[in-house]
């Protein structure tokens, strides 16, 4: 009660500051004039009785200034006070302010990005109804160690036990080529449960979600499409539902629209019924191929519908144990399925970005350092006429906000295209980029580190510089002490040297593993080579047979174009981040469960496909187009598995077996290609097996339909061939089209954004560093030199030669700067122990490499010396006799 | 404040002032003349602390003000003394009375 009452006045006086100012006025003089009246009714004088009263009362201004700053409502007032006199000051030393306010823009700038860049992607909920509620549920292989995808009919027995778990959902991947309305085009599709998107809680913008009678084999033809499908596709403002869509040669009645900028995992166009889906990936417990999540029912945490699950898959493991004899389950929270990945590397990005503001901070506080240096004469003034040491260090501290203020506004400009660029140099190295943005919660950020920032850099020189001896700093002239602020301004500079070597060998060792891992041989030539997909006319996709002979005679032309050297079919593309692993075994005695059977990863391609890639023959022979569906199924294997389960006998003329293909004769033992990236480490599988394409038999030709891509071999630029690709294509029917485009360079580049994000960023950060760190030495060198002028020009005087002073000042700094590295270096040592996100991205390179050290500290010893430099040439050129005289 | 003018106890200038105007509702002066005659003397309220002091109990809803005539018709703040005022005031009454007789047991304890 009373607290809401004194904020009734205190905002009372705020806001009606004239009128109460009046009031007190005319109460005191009120007070002053009776006073006086009493004592001239005792005969004093006017003057008399007035003087009499002052001295009795007190000083009655100062009692206005007592009650005035009384009250919590007076701190707005001296705050501002304080603003309007550091808004002054800062103005009376601009190179001082621009440097400050840009150094601090360079620091809160990356901070700000940064943090952007975690709140889009780590912080910010996902854009479905109670995001942390679903859950996504996996397979696990517990042979293998792995997860894997479950089976369809697995996720639907999941459904029917889970105690803890609802509204499951399921979806796969499917790419059509669609042809009308309008001009022929590739989309991506996904199929889709019938309760996915009310488990998501996404409302379509049009229209209605698929229905269970929709959601089954034979339903009718019904397709959810995009907002940007039907932008494209349909008038504005015409009707679309029940209107039709063609996708590889079938009209699908539009049943919804989706709002826009809907997503899930990725983007698709397309949304059919998953019940609608191939029956060999659908119905089959041994075909893993669909992506399923359900919601936590409300009170149940990740850990008892982990153990519910568990339940649920042991049952499962008991009806069927040929099939799923060591298959677990596995339940994650859809967030760190889509963002798991990158978590490490962003805290650790912005633990980095971190240690740059201290370099930034450093940097300023050094400065503040040098300033009130020369202002201690300014502090004691103000102490000699009754000012507080709180009232200073708050003045003080006001400043350095004002310019942590000014430096994160120029921040702000300078955050969203710097990390624009370095998202744009690495397309898809994030998940969920497009959710970045400078939003409110960045904003609030901002604001508070500088906030932050300000009184930690501002504290420890106000605390130091108000700790004035009256006598001492007012006799010494201006003079101040100097020894004091030296100290603490080296331990600066050797911080921020430390700091910037760390950020330095991060930066280096992430650039030597992205050298390294151009340089890796994955087993097949980047050079040269590029794919692309095509959309194959809907009367040829119609039978197996019309879809082997279009991409029979679509081969043939593709390799008589001039300057094409080989061009040939595969399903699947190393470095593409896509998988087909299947199980296989060696031998006649089957495995218990095909879920413990070894698993190999499957590429079907056509005969030529091994020389475009130029996989090498080791024995035996390749693929040949006499290899088709009428003759003896054959396969080429890779050497890590002829090592792994032939390695008594050659492979060549053996027999091995692959569920749901049968027994199959190795012809052939390739080498072997690094496939899940160029790097090619723990992985569960790297066996490798290969099959031809058009040996694949009739029902499974549909399914790989949308995966089929064209290798192309040339010594020539894509951009002279393609055009040439293009019109091979069109001849062979007008509704086809060429899509997807991308040289294996390209691939393996994008294979390598795990790295290559953190390595820009990382070498953005470290150029700041550096560049921060050298203005720091250069800062405290230069400030030393000019108030050792007097003691350089006695040097000079008794005879020491320019190179003597030149050493002094290269000395004095080198000195700071390799206890700065010696620190870095010993911290570097730990923290490579200590941080695994950091030391996985690594790729040949040790984490505490010694080259890589060596180097950073040899950059930074030489960068000092630089900014050693030029301090230095100005202590040589101090004339001796001016500077005696300069007292 | 003077150097005759015993310094008040923390706090008790608050007391003073609310047992002042239990009386009647006065103006800052007639307040300070009030409680130095009482204290015969004794006690000289810098005019500093005084208006603070109003200002504190003012706005802990203990007093409350009012523009009016003085007895020579010019115009003065009166303070009033609220019911919230009245009940400090006894409540603070009855805990001074306490603590007097406490402190002079202990100083006649020997």
């Amino acid at each position: 009660m009373s607290l809401l009452q004194n904020i009734a006045g205190g905002l009372r006086s705020l806001l009606r500051r004239k009128q109460v100012s009046q009031e007190l006025d005319e109460e005191l003089n009120a007070f002053l004039r009776m006073a006086a009246e009493g004592k001239m009714k005792e005969g004093m004088s006017r003057e008399e009785a007035l003087r009499s009263v002052r001295l009795e009362r007190g000083n009655l201004e100062g009692a206005k200034e007592t009650v005035r700053t009384a009250g919590w409502e007076s701190f707005f007032e001296t705050s501002w006070q304080d603003v309007r006199f550091g808004l002054r000051t800062l103005r009376k030393s601009p190179g001082f302010t621009a440097v400050a306010v840009l150094t601090l823009a360079l620091g809160i700038g990356a901070n700000t990005a940064m943090f952007s860049v975690i709140e889009g992607v780590l912080l910010s909920p996902l854009p479905y109804r109670q995001p942390d509620r679903l859950v996504v549920l996996w397979g696990n292989n517990l042979t293998l160690k792995h997860f894997i995808s479950p089976s369809y009919p697995d996720f639907r027995d999941w459904q029917g036990g889970s105690r803890s778990l609802e509204q499951f959902a399921a979806l796969t991947w499917q790419s059509y080529d669609l042809t009308a309305p309008g001009t022929p085009e590739h989309v991506d599709g996904k199929l889709v449960s019938s309760g996915f998107f009310s488990a998501l809680g996404v409302n379509l913008a049009l229209g209605r979600e698929f229905s269970e009678e929709e959601d089954r084999h034979g339903g009718p033809p019904v397709v959810i499409i995009s907002d940007r499908l039907r932008k494209d596709r349909f008038a504005p403002d015409s009707e679309v539902l029940n209107k039709s869509v063609v996708l590889n040669g079938v009209a699908y009645t539009i049943a919804g629209v989706l709002p826009p900028g809907f997503q899930f995992i990725d983007s698709a166009d397309v949304y059919t019924p998953l019940g609608q889906g191939n029956p060999l990936y659908l119905d089959d417990r041994s075909v893993h191929a669909i992506f399923g999540f359900a919601r936590l029912k409300p009170g149940v945490s990740l850990a008892q519908a982990q153990g519910d699950m568990n339940v649920v898959q042991d049952n499962i493991v008991r009806l069927y144990p040929a099939i799923d004899q060591g298959v677990g389950i596995q339940i994650e929270t859809l967030k760190q399925v889509l963002v798991g990945d990158v978590r490490g590397t962003l805290l650790l990005l912005l633990g980095t970005v971190g240690l740059v503001l201290l370099i930034a901070c450093a940097n300023v506080a050094n400065l503040l350092l040098a300033r009130s240096a020369g202002r201690t004469r300014e502090f004691a003034v103000r102490f000699a006429l009754g000012a507080n040491r709180a009232r200073i260090i708050r003045q003080l501290v006001t400043e350095s906000v004002l310019l942590a203020l000014g430096g994160s506004a120029l921040g702000l400009m300078m955050a969203k295209p710097g990390l624009d660029a370095a998202l744009a140099a690495v397309p898809g190295g994030l998940p969920r980029a497009e959710n970045i943005s400078v939003n409110v919660y960045v904003l609030l950020f901002t604001f508070a580190i500088s906030m932050a920032v300000g009184i930690l850099f501002g504290l420890a020189p106000a605390l130091k510089s108000s700790k004035t001896d009256l006598q001492s700093s007012l006799k010494e002239g201006g003079r101040g002490s100097t020894g004091r602020h030296h100290r603490a301004q080296n331990t600066l500079v050797v911080v921020q040297v430390a700091l910037a070597l760390i950020i330095l060998v991060g930066a280096g060792l992430l650039f030597r593993s992205v050298r390294r891992l151009w340089r890796a041989d994955p087993g097949f030539a980047l050079q040269h080579t590029f794919t692309f997909k095509v959309g194959l006319s809907p009367t040829a996709v119609k039978t197996p047979e019309g879809q082997r002979n279009a991409f029979r005679q679509l081969t043939e032309r593709v390799g008589e174009i001039p300057g094409v050297e080989a061009a040939d079919l595969t399903a699947l593309m190393p470095l593409s981040q896509r998988d087909n692993a299947g199980p296989f075994w060696v031998g006649s005695e089957a495995p218990a469960s095909i879920a413990q059977a070894p698993r190999a990863t499957f590429y079907w391609i056509g005969p030529d496909y091994l020389r475009v890639m130029g996989i090498p023959l080791l024995r035996g022979r390749s693929f040949t187009p006499e290899d088709t569906i009428n003759t003896e199924r054959v396969v080429a294997i890779d050497s890590d598995l002829a090592r792994g389960y032939f390695s008594d006998k050659d492979p060549v003329g053996q027999t091995m077996m692959i569920p749901h293909w049968g027994s199959v004769r190795v012809v052939g033992v390739v080498g072997h290609v690094n496939h899940w990236d160029l790097a090619d480490t723990s992985r569960y599988t790297q066996n490798q097996i290969y099959a031809p394409y058009y040996q694949l038999q009739d029902r499974w030709v549909p399914v790989f339909y949308g995966d089929m891509r064209m290798a192309v071999r040339t010594p020539l630029d894509l951009a002279a061939v393609l055009p040439a690709i293009k019109a091979a294509v069109l001849a062979m029917g007008s509704d086809q089209t060429v899509y997807d485009v991308q040289s294996m360079q390209v691939v393996a580049s994008t294979s390598m954004s795990k790295q290559r994000l953190p390595m820009i960023l990382l070498g953005a950060f470290a150029g700041l560093a550096l560049l921060l760190a050298s203005i720091g030495i250069y800062g405290v060198i230069s400030y030393s030199i000019a108030r050792r002028i007097h003691e350089i020009g006695i040097r000079m005087a008794l005879g020491a030669e320019r190179s003597d002073v030149r050493w002094l000042v290269i000395g004095q700094g080198l000195r700071l700067v390799l206890a700065g590295i010696a620190i870095g270096a010993v911290v570097t040592l730990v923290l490579a122990h200590l941080l695994s996100s950091f030391s996985s991205l690594l790729y040949g390179v040790g984490a505490s490499d010694p080259a890589t050290l060596g180097a950073v500290s040899l950059l930074l010893a030489v960068v000092a010396v630089v900014a050693c430099y030029v301090p230095a040439r100005r202590a040589m050129s101090v004339d001796p006799m001016v500077a005696l005289r300069y007292e | 404040m003077a150097e005759n003018s015993g310094d008040l106890v923390q706090g008790t200038l608050d007391m003073l002032i609310l047992k002042t105007l239990a009386l009647e509702p006065m103006h800052g002066y007639g307040i300070s003349v009030r409680i130095e005659q009482m204290s015969q003397g004794v006690f000289r309220v810098n005019a500093g602390s005084l208006f603070v002091a109003f200002q504190r109990l003012q706005r802990a809803g203990l007093i409350k003000t009012e523009w009016k005539a003085t007895e020579n018709s010019r115009r003065a703040k009166y303070y009033i003394l609220t019911e919230k005022g009245r009940k400090r005031l006894s409540s603070e009454k009855r805990e001074w009375g306490k603590q007097v007789a406490a402190i002079a047991r202990i100083l006649e304890a020997s």
